[in-house]
């Protein structure tokens, strides 16, 4: 069996295991933990609460006034370059054809050269990104082998695909295989570190925007 | 029904063939350094043309920048081949086609003249011993009218 | 087609047949341009092979559907015709031979004989081992063992075809007849494999007299295909590959996309993968090739082709392997049970979870003070 035969068979199905076993397993472990009662009055109505909650989903995403100065850049590289990784996963042809295989059902994509472009600018954004990591002091003090890794193997995917559709480096079938080889690994380490918040920031923003609304604070 | 020759084939755009989008020149450029290495006596030199991803227009163009020059030679062997000096002395436009028409090979040969048009000192030597025995068949023919005549 | 007693030469074979010195390089040249070869190697194939021999050569047909053998009688340049007259004695070839039966058999026992060591041996058609190999058997013996007889004796052996060259439909999933490729079979001798389902005419004669005029074989890959013809892949050399560069697809044939002659992708081509000499060399003398006539590349020269889903699901959603081994719906099975253990695991965590939580708030007595 050869390397793409592997990556494209074997591979991916024990990744999408490990990640859809990994991603419940995390999502249910703390979803079934107790909630620590709350023994204050509440002061808005239980469905206001719930709505705060939500909406509070919506009003992290960007920082208050007074902290844009220091987290404003950082937040805008980070939104781009998400960005550019949902509009490269989502809108590339080969990818939506993979996808409707799978889901059944395909939307319109972007032209390939578009996609070319966005996917170069995105591999800018992450290497400014980890420049910044290492660069800052707090940063890079508080940087761990989860923040590497995960940068390193959602690059990897990026370069790797890029490589493939510019059929540069190698034939054409090794440079699938290790596109397709990456993003088995990039799936199997999703729900092991810090890529899980793709799942977490949702509950995460909700549960401490319902309670603080309870207490009648907003956030 | 439709048949296949009323589906219309449009391609947009103009089709960049294998990346040698102006092949006219990069052909030039090389018949250049072969001429000059075989004015100073370096070897002959010959491009195949179906090995390069010309576009039609390219090859006419090429041709006609090429132009003819004085020597058209016609070669009845097995189908027809021309070899067509162009205007650029020494370098040969040679197509080849079997015996039912179709163009075999296409080539551009930078030589003094193309080898194909020699004889070969084989076949002159065959020739050589066809023609004594043809001509000792002929002395022994005109020897024996002779010798009619004169009886 | 038996060798001539007087084993002639190549150049007087030529001469009988009416044909030049000068049209035996013209022909020379055009194999050599249709090979992709330089330029100077067809004068130079015409003079080795002037005073050559002709070599022997035996065409042995196993589990074939003699699709790769029709190709080769169309081939334009070198023609058929011309190889047999002129370059090779084809001193066996079931199909063309006009002896059956016993003197069939007789005459491939004699070439094998006279030519012991020296002939390029061409084989088309997997060779079946099941049934003690009785699938396949031709005057009483199976192809197993009359491949393995006559590799014996072969100076090389060039498998024409997929089948040959890689299994093919015989060995395509569940290979009801345990078929395999030739190389399977023989291993010790210098094997060329021209695949394809069928190959490109002009490949295989072309690579039979690269091979009888310069007695090397030529630069092979991995899968032992001359890199001449399968050095790049179709995608490589398509001319609607501006297409795919610009994300213009066909969506179905015969719509705006397709009349356009735009990118076959979507509709299951399998070019990006495929090594072949179509889109260059193409058929019927450069006619066309399967994507000019607004099909997708089958990926007929590949190993295991027919066991990588269906020929119109786009590469990047296409199954690979044998039937169904990893189809979306295993995928979507496999994430589904994925789904139930990781549940199971979580409510285990979420249960130890608890137990600490409940032990946080009502820690256990205290201990007893030490006496």
């Amino acid at each position: 069996m050869d390397l793409l035969h592997f990556a494209r068979g074997p591979g991916l199905k024990i990744a999408i295991a490990v990640f859809c076993l990994g991603v419940t397993w995390r999502i249910v472990s703390f979803a079934l933990l107790r909630i620590r009662r709350e023994y204050s009055r509440p002061r808005e109505s239980m469905f206001r609460y719930l709505l705060s909650g939500m909406i509070t989903v919506g009003s992290r995403s960007w920082p208050h006034r007074e902290f844009i100065g220091r987290t404003g850049a950082g937040e805008a590289l980070g939104y781009s370059y998400h960005l550019g990784l949902f509009a490269v996963v989502l809108l590339f042809t080969p990818h939506i054809l993979f996808l409707e295989s799978l889901f059944g059902f395909s939307w319109p994509g972007l032209p390939s050269s578009l996609i070319t472009i966005i996917s170069v600018l995105t591999l800018t954004l992450f290497l400014a990104v980890l420049f910044r990591r290492v660069t800052n002091r707090v940063m890079r003090l508080l940087s761990n082998f989860d923040d590497y890794f995960s940068w390193f193997i959602t690059m990897l995917v990026m370069v790797t695909g890029l490589a493939a559709t510019a059929h540069v480096g190698g034939p054409y079938e090794r440079l699938l295989a290790l596109h397709i080889l990456s993003v088995d690994v990039l799936l199997m380490w999703f729900p092991f570190g810090k890529l899980m918040h793709a799942f977490y920031i949702f509950p995460s923003r909700a549960i401490n925007g319902a309670l603080l609304a309870r207490k009648g604070a907003t956030s | 029904m439709s048949r296949l020759s009323d589906i219309a084939v449009r391609i947009e755009g103009p089709v960049r063939l294998g990346g040698l989008g102006r092949g006219v020149a990069a052909v030039l450029s090389e018949l250049v350094g072969i001429l000059e290495r075989v004015a100073l006596g370096g070897e002959t030199a010959t491009i195949d043309l179906r090995s390069l991803p010309m576009s039609p227009d390219d090859r006419i163009e090429l041709q006609s920048t090429l132009g003819k020059g004085e020597v058209h030679a016609t070669l009845h062997a097995d189908g027809v081949s021309t070899l067509q000096e162009t205007g650029v002395s020494g370098v040969w436009w040679v197509e080849h086609r079997d015996r039912h028409g179709d163009l075999v090979a296409e080539l551009i040969e930078v030589t003094v003249i193309p080898k194909i048009l020699e004889a070969s000192t084989e076949d002159m030597a065959m020739s050589a011993c066809e023609l004594r025995t043809r001509l000792a068949t002929t002395h022994k023919a005109q020897a024996g009218m002779d010798h009619a005549t004169l009886s | 087609m038996q060798r001539s007693a007087e084993d002639l030469v190549v150049g007087e074979m030529l001469r009988r047949h009416g044909i030049s010195r000068r049209g035996f390089i013209k022909f020379c040249t055009a194999a050599a341009s249709a090979m992709a070869l330089p330029p100077w190697m067809g004068p130079a194939m015409a003079q080795q092979l002037q005073n050559a021999q002709r070599p022997s050569v035996i065409y042995l047909s196993f589990q074939e559907c003699t699709g790769c053998f029709e190709s080769f009688t169309r081939s334009f340049a070198p023609t058929m015709e011309s190889l047999i007259f002129n370059v090779i004695s084809l001193d066996y070839d079931d199909t063309l031979m006009a002896a059956a039966g016993d003197a069939a058999e007789s005459a491939l026992a004699k070439a094998m004989r006279d030519s012991f060591g020296k002939y390029v041996l061409i084989i088309d058609g997997s060779v079946p081992t099941g049934a003690g190999g009785g699938y396949c058997t031709a005057g009483g013996k199976s192809a197993v063992d009359t491949l393995r007889e006559a590799a014996k004796g072969a100076a090389a052996i060039i498998c024409v075809g997929t089948c040959s060259s890689f299994g093919g439909i015989p060995f395509a999933d569940p290979n009801p007849t345990d078929a395999w490729p030739v190389s399977s079979i023989v291993s010790d001798k210098p094997i060329i494999n021209v695949s394809g389902c069928p190959p490109i005419p002009e490949v295989i004669t072309g690579t039979l007299l690269q091979y009888v005029t310069t007695g090397k074989v030529p630069d092979l890959d991995e899968h032992l295909r001359p890199k001449a013809f399968f050095g790049t892949t179709i995608h490589d050399r398509c001319y609607r590959r501006p297409f795919y560069d610009q994300g213009k697809f066909a969506k179905t044939f015969d719509d705006e996309g397709a009349r356009n002659g735009w990118c076959l992708y979507e509709l299951g081509c399998k070019g990006p993968t495929t090594y072949n000499a179509c889109a260059t060399t193409k058929w019927n003398g450069g006619t066309s090739f399967p994507i000019e006539s607004g099909h997708g590349c089958i990926g007929c020269s590949e190993p295991g082709f027919w066991d990588k889903g269906s020929l119109y699901s786009p590469l990047s959603a296409t199954d690979w392997g044998k039937a169904g081994e990893s189809s979306p719906r295993q995928v979507l099975e496999l994430a589904a049970g994925g789904i139930l253990a990781g549940g199971v695991l979580g409510v285990a965590s979420a249960g130890s979870g608890r137990l600490r939580q409940y032990r946080s708030e009502h820690p256990l007595d205290p201990e007893p003070k030490d006496s």
